[in-house]
């Protein structure tokens, strides 16, 4: 029995469509239902739907052998995975936003104050790659109000079509990193139940390669 | 802030007796093991002087817990096992000749995020084969490694072999800077196919590096896996790695052990700290891996002696979590048989040289303290699972009452 974390919604849905590509029966996954464990004798297969941060927490402690989760949620969780696919699905980037007049100016702030849903992806940021101090300031949800209300001087977050900052006369001053939805196996499952789930990373890692060549041709 | 008397601290347990039971057993049966194979035991302390563990960046200092003595020093509490081994053979032992077999059991404390099995306190035992460089000594200390964990009951293992000079090896040869062989080497160690493309491709890499990064990871298997590897790599460092793996399974070959292991050379932790064979041990149940070593040749001359290593250690509390889960704890029975005794002379002291008799033979013997009739202690002893009563009294006498 192979244990599948899928991240609840819309990231769930595309995780699914590729297991089903790749030649998965994944109809277990897809009854609709409250159920939070999804669990099919006949094909091997376990689906548990997850709140997208707790996700590497069930594949790392091995509750769950692969996972299905944002590179946001992984670098903010930092744990200790193997990564083995980039989906290409759910494309974004993690961005410090301010107001548009600091463009270029950043580095001339001291003791920034940065806003973020992010704490750790913002601390190793500033503090690893920038080398600089900051306070961070923890928030849940709308970080964009930080830097409008003078909370904070700037923020961390996601964009993705940047239309939520533009409206709010923010812009993209950096950007940290690129997201995009991976999929990240346990450790030890990877060793005792190789014989399964090596041919499943195979088998996606093909169906993602067919999907990015068909993209490419499209956007020629 | 709450009360917390009735709580234990975050990462730290206590162990019931059935757990405590199989424990000691697991340790005691280690300890014969380990010493089977001529690996002395000994007993480092459970604090140590922070700088024996932070000088050299061994360990994350975040990690180790740590106090300050009576002079303002700062102590710390045991981190691992292998470390104070270390300045044990270069102090108070440099003048032991080689080879050094020792062993350890203890509880090692690391302050670090628990869950999953993880805990902050918690028990090691480990061998160190100090002295001899050479793949004879690495395997000797797989293979004992391997049977330490089928000696605790565990039969599903699988253990990884990797080797990080094969890596460092292939860094020379490719020109890496020291910060770009570590993003890859963790981006291999990761998987992460993508980074590792990534980064082949920044750093302009050949197509037969590229080749060979795809090789390290999908390539699982034992000598087909050195073979193919053997074809395609030229630098000396990573040909010779790869001779030592052979070398490892040949005599793991010749120990019987070989259907537990599988290469695995895309295995890249602790570059700094490793120097040769690193390998892990896995099972099904439990998240992290049981069992974990690998050759250390210049930890002990940071201490003043010039002395190669290799060793392992397995995580007892996380085999007991496994066995748990596995369904392969032993039953555990509190006590096999009770005695008790009727009113008179001498029958107290015919009990107690009974109960000593059926201690002899390896039962766990109590002898009733409450004055029971022999109708009581039976009832007692179904009430409480024990398979055997005793109980003392005058044959004679009592024969002829009863009949009467």
């Amino acid at each position: 029995m192979i244990t599948i974390a899928l991240s609840k919604g819309r990231l769930a849905e595309k995780a699914l469509d590729l297991l089903e590509a790749a030649g998965y029966d994944v109809s277990a996954g897809r009854e609709e239902s409250r159920k939070l464990i999804l669990e099919d004798e006949k094909t091997g297969l376990r689906f548990i739907m997850a709140k997208p941060s707790d996700v590497p927490t069930y594949v790392e402690y091995g509750a769950a052998d692969i996972g299905v989760v944002g590179k946001d949620t992984l670098l903010e969780e930092g744990r200790n995975l193997y990564e083995v696919i980039d989906l290409g699905f759910g494309a974004c980037r993690m961005c410090v936003c301010g107001p548009v007049s600091l463009k270029g100016k950043l580095d001339q702030i001291p003791n920034k104050r940065v806003a973020s849903k992010y704490p750790n992806i913002t601390r190793a940021y500033f503090e690893g790659t920038k080398k600089e101090s900051v306070e961070i300031i923890k928030l849940n949800g709308s970080v964009e109000l930080a830097p409008l209300i003078g909370l904070s001087e700037v923020i961390v977050d996601i964009v993705e079509s940047g239309r939520t900052l533009k409206e709010n006369g923010l812009d993209v001053l950096e950007v940290v990193a690129d997201i995009s939805a991976r999929v990240v196996v346990n450790r030890v499952s990877m060793k005792m139940k190789e014989a399964e789930i090596l041919p499943m990373i195979d088998a996606l890692r093909k169906q993602v390669a067919i999907r990015n060549a068909q993209k490419a041709a499209e956007g020629k | 802030m709450g009360n917390y008397r009735f709580h234990t601290p975050d990462g730290v347990i206590d162990i019931l007796p059935q757990d405590a039971s199989v424990k000691r057993k697991i340790e005691s049966d280690l300890r014969e093991l380990f010493s089977g194979y001529g690996y002395s035991e000994v007993e480092t302390p459970g604090i140590e002087y922070y700088d024996v563990y932070s000088s050299e960046n061994f360990v994350a200092t975040e990690d180790l817990y740590k106090m300050t003595d009576m002079d303002g020093r700062i102590i710390s509490l045991r981190y691992d096992g292998t470390i104070p081994v270390a300045r044990l053979a270069a102090t108070l032992m440099k003048d032991e000749k080689p080879p050094l077999r020792l062993s350890y059991i203890g509880n090692m404390y690391r302050f670090k995020k628990t869950g999953g099995g993880k805990l902050r306190e918690f028990s090691q035992a480990g061998v160190e084969l100090l002295g001899i460089q050479n793949s004879e000594a690495d395997a000797e200390v797989i293979a004992l490694g391997i049977q330490s964990v089928l000696q605790t009951g565990i039969t599903d293992l699988q253990v990884s072999i990797g080797q990080v000079e094969f890596f460092k090896g292939l860094a020379d040869e490719w020109g890496l800077s020291a910060d770009d062989a570590s993003e890859l080497s963790t981006a291999i160690d990761q998987k992460d196919i993508v980074r590792i493309e990534k980064t082949a491709e920044r750093l302009g890499l050949s197509e037969d590096a590229k080749e060979i990064l795809d090789m390290i990871s999908g390539k699982f298997g034992t000598y087909d896996v050195l073979d193919a590897f053997e074809a395609k790599v030229k630098n000396a460092t990573s040909l010779s790695a790869l001779k030592n793996l052979r070398e490892i399974l040949d005599v793991l070959s010749d120990y019987e052990l070989l259907q537990y292991v599988s290469i695995d050379l895309g295995m890249l932790r602790s570059l700094d700290y490793y120097t040769g064979v690193i390998f892990k041990g896995f099972t099904y149940e439990v998240g992290f891996p049981i069992l974990g070593g690998g050759r250390y040749d210049k930890v002990i001359s940071t201490f003043g002696r010039d002395m190669s290593a290799v060793g392992f250690s397995l995580g007892i509390n996380l085999i007991l979590i496994a066995l748990r889960r596995q369904d392969k704890l032993p039953e555990f029975v509190e006590v096999d048989a009770i005695v008790g005794y009727a009113d008179g002379e001498g029958m107290r002291k015919a009990a107690f040289a009974t109960a000593k008799e059926l201690r002899a033979m390896g039962n766990k013997v109590v002898v009733d303290t409450e004055h029971r009739s022999e109708e009581e202690l039976d009832a007692y002893a179904e009430e409480h699972g024990i398979d055997q009563v005793v109980f003392i009294e005058e044959e004679e006498d009592s024969e002829e009452d009863e009949n009467t």
